[in-house]
């Protein structure tokens, strides 16, 4: 399709769950390629933490399949579970456990995508650590399909924590170093989440516990490790604090739909380097044209 | 080459300039014997602003030239075959550390093990650590995306570097980051590119917190395909380990007779080294339940370190395991392909038989836990026969992890050595693309040319001769 387009002159809109139509600048397309046909493992190894799936591949999808293995590939971005694994790595899109569990560009081992000359790329590939060649694969992660229309995807995989668990601590002002020391020390939380500002937190307000001291500072977070771990992070966090234990199953998909910092992308530096890319992976203005803004 | 020589001296000053052939011989080969080249002249910049008119002056003369650090690569990719050697050893500065933001700017030619000694006093390290981190640079790590055998749990280079400024081939300086939902991953694309790419003038990068507490184990196995095993065992589990080595029988004998012996027990015919940290709480669970995983999978023993001391000494064995192989034979071929993990065992079966058939020696010491072999092979390169049987053991052994889809390179580049098992490895399309990436940097092919990707497999450069004069 992407060969065709490229002799016929047409311009294609990259979709994938269509949940980012609405971000960045308008598209100026004549056609749209959809990834909803390329959905579906491909291939799982479960001891070797490692999983290819189509881009159209649903985060829900993805989540059930490694979940039934305790594992899960924690992209975990922002927004919802209908987007897709695909959109996901081609926009970068992380979310709140992406500085400790890995970012896309991380978690992504390998992929397969065809760039606007209508060349099929294998970039990467399945094993866990890879320096073969020219890093193909980095550079589709997060360019919004204006290098390639991403096809395929080898995802990196991480054993779920053996406990896991998700808490609200809430500090007097005063007490705020002692808990950087412990979360930037040796308790480091798989997600933490300042809850002080932000029409989110009210949002969810029904799913957590009421502030009980409004000057007090609240955090969200999940901590996750072996049963001594967390037994003694909770005891320490606790000792700062009024540590309360929520529904992490229930909230964080919540958090991840109502505290996303911002979403599409910001004015794209269209400086020689990436106008050369733009330029030699998509010369006829095929891929998502007008997305970034103008060259 | 004289006028050349001359303008660069009038840069860097005549003492860091080398022509005669004699002071040339120093850098023909790199940390892998076999492959040697000797450059036409080397030029050694000292500060950031002499790198950026070097790189000027080389663009104006259309001279290709090979940006090298220390020169502790193991993929021939520093070599510079009648073409002008670009050293950066001398840019050793750390231009700021910032304790809060946990991470360091440093120039190109600090030293690897230098950096976490200099952060250690704040209760930092640089996570990073090839086994020759006592003599790499950083910017060597840049263009390599060294690893070593912490990244098993902190990631490889690319993970611990947040932007880096960088002199392109054209001379143009360019500050690279990840480009983080503004612009493309120019950084990501960067590291790794094997000097193919341009020039690192200063890089800042991550720092981690030194973990509270350690725990290092080793166990000993009776076959090689029992430790295989744990290992695998170990990673399904859902541990993960700061570390997971493994090392045959070959590599236990050549290092227990060296003086770096480590006091692995001889007649194993596989050791496992495991090392986990963190918090200390849970790491007693974590270092019990690998005891545990490797005794089921058939481990003679499990011996957990007392102290520092004893630790260093186990860790001094596997990252001198190499320097200890230097007893067997004069020469030493050193592999860096990576398999599923699940297919570890069999594949070490099947090297060993490759090995056999061929007769030569393979010692295997490896980054297990990422399924990251280095088959390794003392020989001879003076004798031509045992020299072909290498080659040949070594090709049968990279093709073969090709075929269970692995890689040919975890962390050591494709570089010269490797170049030949790229067209196996990866589709005319793709490498044709890398081709297109590496002319958005280098559009004049001039950064050390002749690497990573075969020239042949570049449809524009076959299409216009023309541009392949250089």
């Amino acid at each position: 399709m992407v060969r065709e387009a490229t002799r016929e002159g047409r311009r294609l809109r990259i979709v994938g769950a269509g949940r980012w139509l609405d971000v960045g600048a308008p598209v100026d397309a004549t056609d749209e390629i959809t990834t909803t046909a390329m959905t579906g493992i491909t291939a799982y190894l479960p001891a070797d933490l490692t999983l290819s799936c189509g881009a159209g591949t649903t985060l829900a999808e993805l989540e059930a399949a490694t979940r039934a293995h305790d594992q899960w590939c924690p992209l975990l971005p922002w927004g919802d579970d209908l987007g897709t694994v695909g959109a996901t790595a081609a926009t970068a899109t992380a979310g709140p456990f992406a500085e400790r569990l890995g970012q896309p560009s991380t978690l992504v081992l390998g992929l397969e995508c065809v760039d606007g000359t209508g060349r099929v790329i294998q970039a990467g590939g399945r094993v866990v650590k890879n320096v073969a060649g020219f890093d193909l694969t980095r550079l589709m992660i997060g360019a919004w399909g204006t290098l390639g229309v991403i096809t395929q995807l080898h995802l990196r995989l991480r054993a779920r924590p053996t406990v896991d668990r998700t808490m609200v601590l809430e500090v007097p002002a005063s007490a705020v170093d002692a808990v950087m020391a412990l979360v930037r020390g040796p308790y480091a939380p798989l997600a933490l989440l300042s809850m002080d500002a932000g029409a989110a937190w009210t949002a969810m307000a029904g799913a957590l516990p009421t502030a009980m001291d409004p000057a007090a500072r609240r955090w969200l977070m999940r901590i996750g490790g072996n049963a001594p771990f967390v037994a003694a992070a909770q005891e320490a966090l606790a000792r700062l604090g009024q540590l309360s234990e929520v529904d992490g199953d229930a909230i964080w998909p919540l958090v991840r739909q109502h505290a996303a910092p911002r979403a599409g992308p910001g004015p794209w530096r269209w400086d020689a380097l990436s106008r050369r890319l733009r330029e030699r992976f998509d010369p006829h203005g095929v891929l998502n044209p007008g997305l970034l803004g103008a060259i | 080459m004289a006028t050349l020589a001359t303008a660069l001296e009038q840069i860097v000053g005549a003492a860091h300039v080398l022509t005669r052939p004699p002071s040339l011989l120093v850098y023909r080969s790199d940390g892998l014997p076999g492959h040697r080249a000797i450059p036409s002249l080397a030029v050694f910049p000292g500060t950031r602003d002499e790198v950026v008119r070097v790189v000027r002056v080389l663009a104006e003369a259309g001279a290709p030239f090979v940006a090298r650090g220390a020169g502790t690569g193991l993929s021939g990719g520093a070599l510079a075959d009648g073409i002008v050697l670009l050293g950066l050893h001398r840019l050793k500065g750390i231009l700021a550390i910032d304790a809060e933001a946990r991470t360091a700017t440093v120039e190109p030619g600090v030293v690897n093990a230098t950096l976490s000694k200099a952060v250690a006093p704040l209760g930092l390290l640089y996570a990073p650590d090839p086994s020759s981190q006592s003599a790499c640079t950083i910017g060597g790590n840049i263009a390599e995306n060294a690893g070593g055998p912490h990244c098993l749990k902190y990631g490889v280079t690319l993970d611990h570097v947040v932007r880096a400024t960088v002199v392109l081939p054209d001379g143009e300086v360019m500050t690279l980051d990840r480009g983080e939902g503004t612009g493309y991953d120019l950084l990501g694309a960067f590291v790794g590119s094997e000097g193919c790419f341009g020039v690192v003038l200063d890089v800042t990068v991550r720092l981690t917190p030194i973990p509270d507490a350690v725990i290092t184990l080793l166990a000993d196995f009776t076959s090689m395909r029992a430790a295989a095993d744990a290992t695998s065992r170990i990673i399904a589990a859902g541990i993960l380990p700061a570390a997971l080595e493994l090392m045959d029988q070959a590599t236990i004998e050549a290092v227990e007779s060296s003086v770096y012996a480590a006091g692995y027990p001889r007649d194993a015919a596989a050791v496992l080294l495991a090392e986990v940290d963190g918090a200390a709480a849970g790491l007693d669970a974590d270092a019990s339940a690998i005891e545990r995983l490797c005794l089921e999978a058939g481990a003679r023993a499990v011996r957990v370190a007392r102290d520092a001391a004893e630790r260093a000494r186990l860790w001094q064995g596997r990252k001198k395991a190499f320097g200890a192989m230097g007893r067997l034979a004069p020469h030493l071929v050193v592999q860096d392909a990576v398999v599923p993990r699940t297919r570890l065992a069999d594949l070490l079966e099947e090297i060993h038989a490759i090995g056999t058939r061929h007769d030569v020696r393979v010692c295997n010491v490896f980054h297990a836990g990422d399924g990251n072999l280095h088959p390794n092979i003392p020989y001879d390169a003076d004798d031509p026969a045992e020299s072909a049987r290498v080659a040949q053991a070594m090709s049968e052994i990279m093709h073969r992890c090709i075929e269970v889809g692995g890689t040919i390179t975890g962390e050591h580049g494709v570089g010269l050595d490797k170049l030949d098992y790229m067209p196996a490895l990866f589709s005319g399309d793709t490498l044709d693309a890398m081709c297109t990436l590496r002319d958005v940097f280098d559009p004049e092919r001039r950064a050390n040319p002749g690497k990573v990707v075969p020239v042949r497999s570049c449809r524009e450069w076959l299409a216009a001769p023309s541009a392949r004069a250089h």
